[in-house]
C-alpha cells in the first residue's frame, strides 16, 4: 500500500517535469522518456504489452528510448490513438488518471511530429494513372463535343483506398485494350460524320413490387397517412400509382413511350390521364377511356398509349404517373370533380335457355357486384416501354465541328496545310500538352494512307483521331521523368499541374483556358492557381467532383444494388431510392457552390427533399417532385449522418446494424477503420431481434469478451446513437416491441443520449474530421494511397482549414497547393 | 428495373427503319452454321470452367455410392440423363481457401484460388496478388489455334467498390481467372457486348473489301501506338514502365489476334439473333450466356472458357422459383431447415441450367461426335459448406469425354484434402498442356480414365 502510493506520487512528480517542457530538444527528450514515459507505461501497459505477452502483437517493454519509438512511428501514433480515445487500458484495468494519459500523450505527440519535421519533405509519386470510365466519357465528351459514352461498356475499374482512380490499381487488360480499339473508332466516326444509325429496340421497365397501397391513402409502412382523394398529388409522381426509373438514351432522336396502365376505375367515371415525365418535367399525356364494362366497372388495365417525344442523348430521370387520378369519379365516391356522365348500366341480356330460377341469380349477383364499392386506390401504370431510336439526328453536330476543323472550313472545302492544323489542334488537346512536329508527321501520314486507300479526308482525320484515342499518351496520365537521376523531388510541369487539375475536379481535360496558362508558363502563380480553382469548382462540370468523389466516399453508388426487404420494408421502391441518392447529391453540392464549411457534412441543418422524401421523413409541408431547400432546425436530422442514403447502404436487407453504422463512421468521417473481424465469429439470432431480445442486448455479447470489446466498444455507441434510423433511413421510436435507447458512451468517457448530441460530440472534434476528409480528398486528388511521409501534409491542411471556417474551397486550394500536388519523387534509377 | 430480352415483333422492327435486314432466326441454333472446314484429324478438346459461389448443401449433393450406378441426388438429378458422361467427384480441397493466419475472407480466397491454387494475398488496395489460373495456362499454351486464347464470362455487375470481403479487394472476388499473379480476367457479362466481341461489333453486311481496309487502319494505328509508347518509354520511371509494358502485351494481343483473323478466312454465321442486353430472370441470363459458350466452341473461335453463375458473396434473389431473399445471407442457415430448403433449391436451379448446357453440346455435331464428347465441363465451387465455410470436399463436376480417354458415369471419392489443382492439372494434360504445376497441385488425380 505504502509503495504504491510512493510510486504515484513519484510518478506524478516526475509527470510535472514533462508538463514543464517547453521545448522538446533530443536530450532532454531522452531524459523524459526514461524518467516519466517509460514508468507510465510500466505501470498502465506492460502487464500485457511485454515481451511475453505481446498483446495485439505490441511489446511496449522493447522500447527503452526515444528514438528507438520514431523509429517506428506508425505503431506509435496507434498507441497515441488508443491513448487519446481512452480505449486503452481496456474496461476492467484499473485507468490512470486523465491529467496523466493526457501529458503522455502530448509528450509521444510532440515526439513525433518533431521526428517528422526532421525527415525530409517527401512529396511521393503517382504511377502514371490511365483513365478511368467515368473520365474516358467526361474526356471524350470535352474533346469531341459528342454525348457518346463508350466507357459503359468497359469492364468495372478496379479500386483502391477507397477509389476508383489509383493509378497503381488500375489495370489494363488485353479485353480493356480491345474495347479502347473499338470505343475509338466508335467516337471518332460519331464526331467526324455524326451518330451511326442505330437499331430501334425496346426496352421494357416494370417495378417488381410496389408500395402496396391500402384504402386510407396510407401505405402499409407505418408512415404517416401520405394522401386522401381530395388532397393528393396531382402530377401522380409521388403516387403509388407511379412508375419511375432511370433510363440511358443513346442518341439525340424521337422515342417512343409505350405506357400500360392496370386497375379499375368506377364505371362512368371521366376519362383519365397518363403522363410521361423526364427530368421532372411532363413531356407528353394521352387519354384512357375505356367503355365501361359490366359491373359498373371501367377497367383501364392493358389500355396501352404511345407518346412519341424527342430526348436528348444521355441518362435521364423517366416517369410515368396517371394525372389526378381520383378526379372524375362518381359524385358517391366523394372525389374532386365529380363525374358529369350518366353510369353505363348495360342490359342485362340472360343466356338463352337459362331457367327463371338462373336468371334471379344471375341478376342477384350482378346486383351485388354493382353495390360492391371498388377499390379506387388499386389504380396504377403496370409498366412502360421505351422504343428507340428513331428520326436520329443524322450528321456531325456543330459542337463537334467547332472542336475538330479548326482550320475554319466548316464546310469541308480544305486548303492544304489543314490536316496539319487540324491534327496538331485535336492531338495538342488529346495528350495534354503540346506535339513535337515528329509526332504531327505521324497523325499526317495516316490521313494521307487513308485517302490513299480511296476514302476521303474526313475519314482520314476519323482514323487519325481513332489513332489518339488508343495512345497511351491520351489513356494515361504520363509524368515523365528529368534528366536528373535518383529519386529527388522535382517540381511536375505546368502541362502536369494543369491535367491533376482538370482530372480532380472534373475528371476531365484540362480546357483551353486551363492549358493556356500553362502554355504562359503562370499556372503556378499563386494567384493564377487560385483563380483557376476558384472558376473550376463554379464551372458545371466540377459536378464530376460532386458525384464520384461524393459518391465513392459517402459509399453512394452501393445505393444502386441494395435490396431491402420488401417485407419488412414495403415503402422502398426505385423512386424512393432515386430521391435518397439525389438528396445526397444535392447536399454536398451545396456545400461546393455556397462554399460552406465542411463541418455541415456532420450535422448541417437543411437539406434537400422531394414530396417522396419528405414522405419517408415524415416532414410535412413538402408537396411535389421538385427538390427544394428543407430547414431542419429542431429536428433530429442534419448531416449526412441521418440521410436516408447513408443509413440504408449502412444497413442489412432486413434490419439496422450498429456495427456497420458505426464502421461507416470510423471509416468515412474519422478516418480509423477498424480492423478486419476474426474468424469464427458467432451470427447473430435475426429471429430474436424486436422480439425476445433487442439489437441492443443482443449486442451486449461484443462487450462481455474483452478481446471483442477493444474494437466493438467503439464501433457499437456510434451505431446505436442512428438506432432511431431504420433500415431504410425512416424515423422510429420503437423495434418491435422494444423502444429504441439511442444513448451511448465512447470509450473516451464522452456520451450521448440522442443523434443531434452524437453528431455534436463529432463536430466538436472538428479537427479530426478536417484531417479525415483531408486524406480522403487527397488521395482521391493523388491518385496514389496515402504513406506515413503525408502526414505532415495532411495535418497541415487540415489545421489551415480549421483556422479558415473550415471553408471547403480552402480545402481544394490546400490540397492543390501541397507538397504531394505540386511536386513528385524521381524514379530514376541508380545508373 | 427489369429488363425484358423482347423477342422484337415485326412491326417495331420494320417502322422506322429503312433498310431491310434479315429478321432474326428465332431457333437458338441453326445446322446452317458455317462449319469450319477443319483438316482431317482429330475434333479439338474444349475447357469449360463452370462456378457456383458459396458451395452447395453437400447432403443433398454427395451421392450414396461410389463408382458406376450411383444415385443421383436432388441437386444433381437434372444431369440424369447424361449419367454416361457425368463424373461426380468427391474428397476434393481448396487449402487455399482457409484462413491459414489471415483471418476473415474465406468467400474472396475461395474465388481467388480456385482455379490458382494459390493463397491470394490479404489486401484491399493495388498490391493484390494470386496465381496463374488453370484456365489461362491452357489459353497461353493453346490459345494460339484459335481466335480468342480464351473467353471469361459472368452474370453478375456488382458495382461495389473496395474492400469486398473482409479486407480482400474486390477484385478477388469479381473474378476467378487469372493471367497472371497482379492481373485478374475481367468476365464479360453482357450478352450482348460478348456477342459483339465473338462475331465483331461491325456490320458484317460490310463488303470485305472495306473490311479490309478497316483491318488495315487498326493495324497502322497499333503500329504508331506502339512506336509512341517506345519513345516514351526511355523518359519513364520504373513503375511507369511497368504499367507501359502491361499497355504494350495488350496491344500485342490484339495485333496477334488481327493476324489470325485475317488467316481466317471463313465468314462465321452466328446463328443467333444478338442480344439486346441482360435478360430479366436469372435463368434466361444464364441459358443466353451458355448458348453464347456453344456457339464459340462450335465454330472453334475459342478452346478455353470460364463462366461464373455468381460471384462469391452473391446476393443475388432468385424470384423466378419463389426465393426472394439474397443468396449470401442464406448460405449462412445456421442449420435453419427452411433455409436449408431453400439453398438447396438455389443449388438445384443452378444444376438445371448447367443441364442446359450439357445438353446443347450433346445435340450439337462436332467431327466425328458432338461438342460434348470433345468436352471438359468442370462445375464447382471453392467453397462446400458455406455456412461454415469449408474449404474441403468440394462439390466438384466433370462432365464430358474430353480427349476421349476420361470414363465417366461414375462417382469417385478422392483421398482427403485431394488438391483440387490435381483434376486441373489432370485436365490440362489431356489437351496436351502440361505445366509442372498449378499454384498447390501435388501431381495428376487418378482414376479418370480407367474405371
Amino acid at each position: 500500500m505504502r509503495k504504491h502510493y510512493l510510486g504515484a506520487f513519484l510518478l506524478s512528480t516526475s509527470l510535472v517535469c514533462l508538463a514543464a517542457e517547453s521545448t522538446p530538444k533530443s536530450t532532454s527528450a531522452a531524459v523524459a522518456f526514461a524518467k516519466s514515459v517509460r514508468p507510465f507505461l510500466a505501470k498502465n501497459c506492460y502487464g500485457c504489452h511485454n515481451a511475453r505477452l505481446q498483446s495485439g502483437k505490441l511489446d511496449l517493454e522493447a522500447y527503452k528510448t526515444a528514438p528507438s519509438m520514431t523509429q517506428e512511428s506508425d505503431r506509435w501514433e496507434d498507441v497515441l490513438q488508443k491513448l487519446r480515445t481512452g480505449e486503452m487500458p481496456p474496461k476492467g484495468i484499473p485507468r490512470p488518471a486523465e491529467a496523466e494519459s493526457k501529458l503522455v500523450a502530448g509528450w509521444i505527440e510532440k515526439e513525433l511530429r518533431r521526428a517528422e519535421l526532421l525527415a525530409k519533405p517527401d512529396p511521393g509519386r503517382v504511377t502514371a494513372r490511365r483513365l478511368n470510365r467515368s473520365e474516358y466519357n467526361n474526356t471524350i465528351r470535352d474533346l469531341l463535343g459528342i454525348t457518346l459514352r463508350p466507357a459503359d461498356n468497359f469492364p468495372q475499374d478496379d479500386s483502391g483506398y477507397g477509389f476508383d482512380n489509383i493509378g497503381d490499381v488500375l489495370s489494363l487488360s488485353p479485353v480493356l485494350m480491345e474495347k479502347y480499339l473499338t470505343a475509338g473508332e466508335k467516337a471518332a466516326r460519331y464526331a467526324v460524320f455524326g451518330p451511326e444509325p442505330m437499331k430501334p429496340a425496346m426496352v421494357r421497365y416494370q417495378p417488381p413490387f410496389r408500395r402496396k397501397a391500402d384504402g386510407t391513402g396510407g401505405t402499409t409502412y407505418k408512415g404517416p397517412q401520405s394522401y386522401t382523394i381530395t388532397d393528393y398529388d396531382f402530377t401522380g409522381l409521388t403516387m403509388p400509382s407511379a412508375v419511375h426509373f432511370t433510363h440511358r438514351f443513346p442518341v439525340d432522336a424521337e422515342y417512343l413511350f409505350r405506357c400500360t396502365p392496370a386497375g379499375q376505375r368506377p364505371g362512368g367515371s371521366e376519362p383519365i390521364d397518363l403522363g410521361v415525365w423526364i427530368d421532372g418535367k411532363m413531356v407528353g399525356s394521352k387519354q384512357v377511356d375505356p367503355l365501361s364494362g359490366d359491373g359498373g366497372v371501367a377497367d383501364i388495365s392493358g389500355q396501352t398509349r404511345e407518346v412519341r417525344v424527342r430526348v436528348p442523348a444521355g441518362e435521364h430521370w423517366v416517369a410515368v404517373t396517371l394525372l389526378r387520378q381520383f378526379d372524375g369519379m362518381p359524385a358517391e365516391y366523394g372525389g374532386l370533380n365529380p363525374s358529369k356522365r350518366a353510369p353505363a348500366v348495360r342490359t342485362f341480356t340472360p343466356p338463352p335457355g337459362a331457367t327463371p330460377d338462373q336468371i334471379a341469380r344471375f341478376e342477384a349477383r350482378r346486383a351485388a357486384g354493382l353495390n360492391q364499392r371498388l377499390n379506387i386506390h388499386n389504380i396504377r401504370i403496370d409498366n412502360a416501354e421505351i422504343g428507340g431510336p428513331y428520326d436520329q439526328l443524322q450528321g456531325p453536330s456543330a459542337e463537334s465541328l467547332k472542336k475538330i476543323y479548326v482550320c475554319g472550313h466548316l464546310d469541308g472545302r480544305h486548303l492544304a496545310g489543314c490536316d496539319r492544323k487540324i491534327v496538331t489542334s485535336l492531338a495538342r488537346r488529346a495528350f495534354r500538352r503540346p506535339v513535337t512536329p515528329q509526332e504531327t508527321d505521324r497523325l499526317t501520314g495516316l490521313v494521307a494512307m487513308v485517302q490513299k486507300e480511296g476514302d476521303s479526308f474526313e475519314k482520314g482525320i476519323a482514323v487519325a483521331i481513332s489513332a489518339m484515342l488508343v495512345s497511351p499518351q491520351f489513356l494515361f496520365r504520363i509524368e515523365p521523368e528529368t534528366a536528373a537521376a535518383g529519386d529527388a523531388p522535382r517540381r511536375i510541369g505546368q502541362y502536369e499541374l494543369a491535367s491533376r487539375l482538370s482530372y480532380f475536379l472534373w475528371s476531365s481535360m484540362p480546357d483551353e483556358e486551363l492549358l493556356r496558362c500553362a502554355e504562359r508558363g503562370v499556372l503556378r502563380q499563386p494567384a493564377v492557381l487560385a483563380a483557376q480553382v476558384r472558376r473550376m469548382l463554379k464551372d458545371p462540370k466540377s459536378r464530376a467532383l460532386i458525384e464520384e468523389f461524393g459518391g465513392q466516399w459517402l459509399q453512394t453508388r452501393a445505393l444502386e444494388s441494395v435490396n431491402p426487404d420488401r417485407d419488412r420494408f414495403p415503402d422502398f421502391e426505385d423512386y424512393l431510392r432515386m430521391s435518397m441518392r439525389r438528396e445526397t447529391e444535392m447536399f454536398f453540392e451545396s456545400i461546393v457552390r455556397e462554399d460552406r464549411s465542411i463541418l455541415d457534412f456532420l450535422d448541417g441543418k437543411y437539406t434537400f427533399l422531394n414530396e417522396r422524401l419528405a414522405q419517408l421523413y415524415g416532414i410535412p409541408g413538402v408537396t411535389g417532385p421538385e427538390f427544394r431547400r428543407v430547414d431542419l432546425s429542431g429536428g433530429e436530422r442534419g448531416g449526412v449522418l441521418t440521410q436516408a442514403s447513408v443509413l440504408t447502404v449502412s444497413s442489412y436487407a432486413t434490419r439496422t446494424s450498429p456495427v456497420l453504422r458505426g464502421k461507416w463512421i470510423l471509416e468515412n468521417l474519422l478516418n480509423a477503420p477498424p480492423p478486419a473481424p476474426p474468424p469464427n465469429v458467432p451470427i447473430l439470432d435475426e429471429e430474436a431481434v424486436g422480439t425476445s431480445a433487442s439489437l441492443r442486448e443482443q449486442m451486449e455479447k461484443h462487450r462481455a469478451d474483452a478481446i471483442c470489446a477493444s474494437c466493438h466498444a467503439r464501433m457499437d455507441p456510434l451505431g446505436f446513437g442512428l438506432e432511431n434510423f431504420d433500415g431504410i433511413g425512416a424515423w422510429r421510436s420503437q423495434d418491435g416491441k422494444f423502444s429504441i435507447d439511442a444513448s451511448g458512451t465512447l470509450p473516451n468517457g464522452k456520451s450521448f443520449r440522442t443523434p443531434n448530441e452524437l453528431k455534436g460530440i463529432l463536430r466538436a472534434d472538428g479537427p479530426a474530421f478536417a484531417e479525415c476528409l483531408t486524406d480522403k480528398l487527397l488521395t482521391y486528388a493523388l491518385g496514389r494511397g496515402l504513406e506515413r511521409y503525408d502526414k505532415p501534409t495532411v495535418k497541415s491542411i487540415a489545421r489551415r482549414v480549421a483556422a479558415n471556417d473550415y471553408r471547403f474551397s480552402k480545402l481544394i486550394l490546400e490540397i492543390v497547393n501541397s507538397l504531394p500536388f505540386q511536386m513528385r519523387k524521381g524514379d530514376r534509377g541508380k545508373t | 428495373m427489369i429488363i425484358t430480352r423482347k423477342h422484337l415483333p415485326r412491326r417495331t422492327f420494320l417502322r422506322g427503319l429503312g433498310t431491310a435486314i434479315a429478321l432474326p432466326m428465332l431457333d437458338a441454333m441453326s445446322p446452317a452454321l458455317a462449319a469450319p472446314a477443319r483438316t482431317a484429324g482429330k475434333a479439338p478438346t474444349r475447357l469449360a470452367f463452370t462456378y457456383i459461389p458459396q458451395g452447395a448443401i453437400m447432403e443433398h449433393w454427395t451421392p450414396t455410392g461410389t463408382g458406376a450406378g450411383f444415385e443421383f441426388t436432388r441437386i444433381l438429378k437434372s444431369l440424369e440423363p447424361f449419367r454416361d458422361q457425368t463424373l461426380v467427384l468427391s474428397g476434393l480441397a481448396d487449402h487455399n481457401g482457409n484462413a491459414l493466419g489471415d483471418g476473415g475472407g474465406d468467400h474472396a480466397r475461395a474465388g481467388a484460388s480456385f482455379l490458382t491454387g494459390v493463397h491470394p494475398k490479404k489486401t484491399s488496395g493495388s498490391d493484390i496478388q494470386a496465381g496463374i489460373s488453370a484456365d489461362q495456362i491452357a489459353a497461353r499454351a493453346i490459345g494460339s489455334k484459335t481466335r480468342f486464347p480464351s473467353i471469361e464470362l459472368g452474370l453478375e455487375d456488382m458495382r461495389t467498390v473496395g474492400n469486398c470481403d473482409s479486407g480482400y479487394s474486390c477484385a478477388y472476388t469479381n473474378s476467378i481467372s487469372w493471367r497472371g499473379p497482379s492481373s485478374p480476367m475481367p468476365p464479360e457479362n453482357n450478352p450482348r457486348q460478348v456477342f459483339e466481341r465473338l462475331f465483331g461489333a461491325e456490320d458484317l453486311s460490310l463488303d470485305p473489301a472495306e473490311r479490309g481496309r478497316v483491318a488495315k487502319y487498326r493495324k497502322s494505328i497499333l503500329d504508331m501506338v506502339r512506336e509512341d509508347t517506345r519513345k516514351i518509354t526511355n523518359t519513364l520511371g520504373s513503375s511507369d514502365r511497368r504499367k507501359m509494358d502491361e499497355y504494350l502485351y495488350a496491344v500485342r494481343e490484339i495485333e496477334k489476334r488481327i493476324e489470325s483473323a485475317e488467316k481466317d478466312e471463313q465468314q462465321v454465321v452466328p446463328g443467333i439473333e444478338k442480344p439486346a442486353g441482360i435478360p430479366v430472370t436469372f435463368g434466361e441470363y444464364a441459358k443466353l450466356m451458355f448458348d453464347l459458350q456453344v456457339i464459340a466452341f462450335q465454330a472453334d473461335l475459342t478452346r478455353v472458357t470460364t463462366m461464373m453463375l455468381g460471384r462469391e458473396g452473391s446476393i443475388r434473389t432468385y424470384g423466378e422459383i419463389g426465393i426472394p431473399d439474397p443468396h449470401h445471407p442464406l448460405s449462412h442457415h445456421r442449420n435453419n431447415a427452411e433455409w436449408m430448403e431453400k439453398l438447396a433449391r438455389i443449388n438445384t436451379y443452378h444444376v438445371e441450367n448447367f443441364a442446359y448446357f450439357v445438353n446443347k453440346l450433346n445435340t450439337t455435331q462436332d467431327g466425328d461426335g458432338t461438342l460434348l464428347d470433345h468436352s471438359m465441363l468442370v462445375y464447382g465451387s471453392g467453397i462446400a459448406d458455406s455456412n461454415r465455410h469449408t474449404h474441403e470436399d468440394l462439390p466438384m463436376l466433370l462432365l464430358g469425354r474430353g480427349d476421349g480417354s476420361l470414363k465417366p458415369g461414375r462417382h469417385i471419392v478422392y483421398p482427403k484434402d485431394t488438391p483440387v489443382t490435381n483434376l486441373f492439372l489432370t485436365l490440362l494434360d489431356r489437351m496436351g498442356v502440361q505445366p509442372e504445376s498449378i499454384g498447390d497441385s501435388t501431381g495428376k488425380i487418378e482414376h479418370l480414365t480407367e474405371i
